[in-house]
């Protein structure tokens, strides 16, 4: 027992004169990337796994390595952060959705050697109102889209549709009044009016006044409450509305559902009427009955930070955009088009598809209506029904967004909204949306 | 040598905590991982350092609050599930003190946690005068009690608490209203010692004062207590106050002892489950207040090793979880079995 002070300093000693540099000159770390869901996780169809999405493209592209880390509870969220940061192999943290800004706030704070991102957060503004100081954060990245450009596209096509079938409403169904849904809302509404002018210069004889009652609206004020969708789209088909715009995530099912009745009852195997996806490519959801989808490319904001890192670029980024950037049409980031929104295609079906065969496959339910080849041709049959004019004039506005010729109103003010509302259309509030304004606003 | 009668639940839970994990290590096997380095992942990963070691106890503070509320009713002879709607007033009491009732310092904190304590104590008091004076079972009026109490505090969170522009979550508790973090390396709070310190203070109750022993008895031998004098009625309405108590303070811990939010999610979502978690977790801690804190540390360390385990190892998620309900339903078994033996019995 005595020898053992001895002993301890020996193998001390011995430790410390071992080469120190040993570790730091083996070969170069395998590059890995983590990807943080939020309590949505593996199986959405949506925002996670298109952000897994995202990391299995760089993975095949980078020669990355990704980590998945579902979060089961709001309470993993900082702890899953934290267990991706302490590997020492992950250089880059993607923390997906808002609900992720406070803990990627925090995270990145206590970690400021890793990078992260947080997809659609807004965590460095987090950083700028508790810890001033050190805003921006140069390892924290915000990536943002620009919904209300696709948003005009879907409702320039929706007014186009209803020009063709001669109905006199498209809708909406909204979840909770956040102002990150104004920007969908008027982008909407905005695409509608020009629509109507484009109609009036090209194809008069399909011309109608934009009305402030065209576009029929509804904040439901939930995001997962899918009856509500349900009804508030129940009640705008009856209103003879050609196609409705899906701003609710899951309520999307409940559009669906209401569509299906009419498609049944009226023994339809196409569209109108139709309705229009959000976020992922949902046309595969109901063949023939979506007519598109506004795409907000959750996956294309995880490759990107991807390249950036491992090119070296992204602290440069964080530093010259204050950490926020916006991936929309058009837009570049250094020196590169780096876009995140576009209204689907037949060609992105496929990738979509895949998505719905993963999640059959992980959560053993049935998620694809039909087979692949069918619902990829289905959807092109629908497509291939419409006249070529409506597509081409929601190319031409694509083109006029690109090249700045147009510029869609962004709205995330409360004076801006109340402005747009009374040119574009304003109607009292839905009980649910007015009951669910805080008292001091 | 015999075991001294007051450590055997001891000795039964760590045998059927050894039984659970055989039988989860046979499943993770039976997934093609290996047994040894999915629990070795699972142990460094609960309390491998420091920073896990401080998050498993953040992950323990709310169970061990909700165990105590099944715990006590229990005691009593009750079957109180309303753990959960009880939390979630709590939850929401806290939130309204902490965030919307400036105060000094020290005071706000003191306030917003009793606001927290109070609500859920309120709240317990429905299903317990229903339970005390027209009979109403316990178990139904608790699950009632439950999702009346789930829709009541998501009308409140939305509708009064909301914070403009955050529309996912309530206005954040004031900095006067937070309990101070132990550590920037984890989420865990002083609300620990809260929590710990308020289990001692029920054991001791029930241990050590005529009201407790009463309320022990009544749950014993419910004839034994009546023959004694033990009013039922107050059992019943005192059993359930101290468990909204309880309930209460584990909602509260949650937006007033946790970052980073420090507020309540529009859905509930970071308080959900808890209270019924508190459930399994009385049931391996023997329904003992001390007992449940070990509990509760074992199912924070399964919450927060879990998350090494399904890194390091690959150990899916959902595997996470269903070794989480198999070393739960080896251990509530022993228990389980008691109670179903004295409800056959009467």
């Amino acid at each position: 027992m005595r020898s053992r002070p001895g002993l301890v300093l020996a193998v001390a000693v011995a430790l410390a004169l071992l080469p120190q540099a040993a570790p730091t000159q083996a070969a170069p770390r395998s590059f890995k990337i983590a990807v943080v869901s939020d309590v949505g996780g593996r199986g959405d169809l949506s925002f996670n796994d298109m952000a897994f999405k995202g990391g299995e493209d760089a993975e095949r592209d980078f020669g990355v390595r990704m980590v998945e880390l579902v979060s089961k509870v709001e309470a993993d969220y900082v702890p899953n952060l934290t267990r991706a940061a302490r590997d020492p192999d992950v250089q880059l943290i993607v923390g997906v959705g808002f609900l992720l800004s406070d803990a990627l706030a925090q995270v990145a704070r206590r970690f400021p050697d890793k990078n992260f991102v947080g997809i659609d957060t807004f965590a460095q503004s987090i950083v700028k109102e508790k810890f001033s100081a050190q805003y921006p954060l140069p390892n924290l990245m915000d990536i943002v889209y620009e919904e209300h450009k696709g948003s005009a596209l879907v409702g320039a096509l929706g007014a186009l549709l209803a020009a063709q079938y001669a109905k006199p409403h498209i809708g909406g169904v909204f979840g909770i009044e956040i102002p990150v849904l104004w920007k969908f809302e008027i982008g909407y509404k905005w695409g509608a009016r020009w629509a109507t002018e484009w109609l009036a210069k090209n194809r008069p004889d399909k011309a109608f006044t934009y009305r402030k009652d065209f576009v029929l609206w509804t904040y439901t004020g939930t995001f997962s409450d899918i009856p509500k969708g349900y009804a508030a789209a129940k009640a705008m088909y009856a209103k003879n509305a050609v196609a409705v715009y899906n701003i609710a995530g899951p309520l999307g099912l409940g559009i669906n559902q209401a569509v299906q009745e009419i498609a049944q009852s009226q023994k339809l195997r196409m569209g109108p009427p139709f309705w229009i996806g959000v976020d992922a490519n949902q046309d595969w959801i109901n063949p023939g009955f979506v007519i598109a989808s506004m795409m907000k490319r959750v996956d294309r904001g995880v490759y990107y930070a991807t390249r950036w890192v491992r090119d070296g670029q992204f602290r440069d980024l964080v530093r010259r955009t204050q950490g926020v950037v916006t991936l929309g049409i058009g837009t570049r980031i250094a020196g590169q088009l780096a876009e995140g929104i576009s209204v689907s295609t037949l060609d992105d079906l496929d990738e979509f598809i895949r998505m719905g065969v993963q999640a059959e496959r992980l959560t053993r339910k049935k998620v694809l209506p039909a087979s692949p080849a069918e619902i990829k041709s289905k959807v092109k049959t629908m497509r291939e029904a419409q006249p070529k004019w409506v597509w081409d004039a929601v190319a031409d506005l694509e083109k006029k967004i690109r090249e700045g010729q147009v510029t869609v109103p962004m709205v995330v003010t409360k004076p801006d909204i109340e402005r747009w509302r009374g040119e574009l259309g304003y109607r009292p509030r839905s009980f649910l949306a007015a009951a669910y304004r805080s008292p001091q606003r | 040598m015999r075991t001294p009668r007051a450590l055997r639940p001891l000795t039964e839970s760590l045998a059927t905590v050894a039984l659970g994990l055989v039988a989860g290590g046979l499943l993770i096997w039976a997934f093609g991982h290996s047994p040894v380095a999915a629990y070795r992942a699972l142990a460094v990963g609960a309390f491998g350092t420091r920073e896990d070691l401080l998050e498993t106890l953040a992950f323990a503070t709310p169970l061990m609050l909700t165990a105590l509320t099944f715990a006590v009713g229990v005691r009593a002879g009750l079957f109180n599930i309303g753990a959960e709607g009880q939390m979630y007033l709590g939850a929401v009491g806290a939130t309204f003190v902490a965030g919307m009732v400036p105060m000094p310092a020290g005071v706000h904190l003191a306030a917003a946690t009793l606001a927290g304590m109070a609500a859920g104590a309120l709240w317990a008091l429905i299903p317990a005068v229903l339970k005390a004076w027209r009979g109403a079972h316990e178990v139904i009026s608790t699950i009632m009690c439950n999702w009346i109490a789930l829709h009541l505090s998501m009308y409140l969170a939305i509708n009064f608490l909301a914070e403009p522009g955050r529309a996912e979550r309530t206005v954040p508790a004031l900095p006067t209203a937070r309990y101070p973090v132990l550590s920037e390396e984890s989420t865990l709070t002083a609300v620990l010692f809260v929590a710990v310190g308020f289990a001692l203070v029920v054991y001791a109750y029930l241990w050590g004062t005529r009201a407790g022993y009463e309320l022990r008895l009544a749950g014993e031998n419910p004839d034994a207590a009546r023959y004694a004098g033990v009013r039922p009625e107050r059992v019943v309405v005192l059993s359930f106050v101290i468990g909204g108590l309880a309930a209460g303070l584990a909602g509260a811990s949650q937006v007033i002892g946790r970052p980073p939010a420090w507020s309540l999610y529009a859905t509930l979502g970071n308080v959900t489950t808890l209270g019924f978690d508190g459930i399994g977790v009385a049931l391996v801690g023997r329904n003992h207040p001390v007992g449940g804190i070990l509990a509760a540390v074992l199912f924070g360390a399964l919450a927060q090793g879990g998350r090494l385990m399904e890194y390091e190892v690959g150990v899916l998620s959902e595997l996470v979880r269903a070794l989480n309900g198999i070393i739960v339903f080896a251990m509530a078994v022993p228990e389980l079995w008691t109670l179903l033996r004295r409800r056959l019995a009467r």
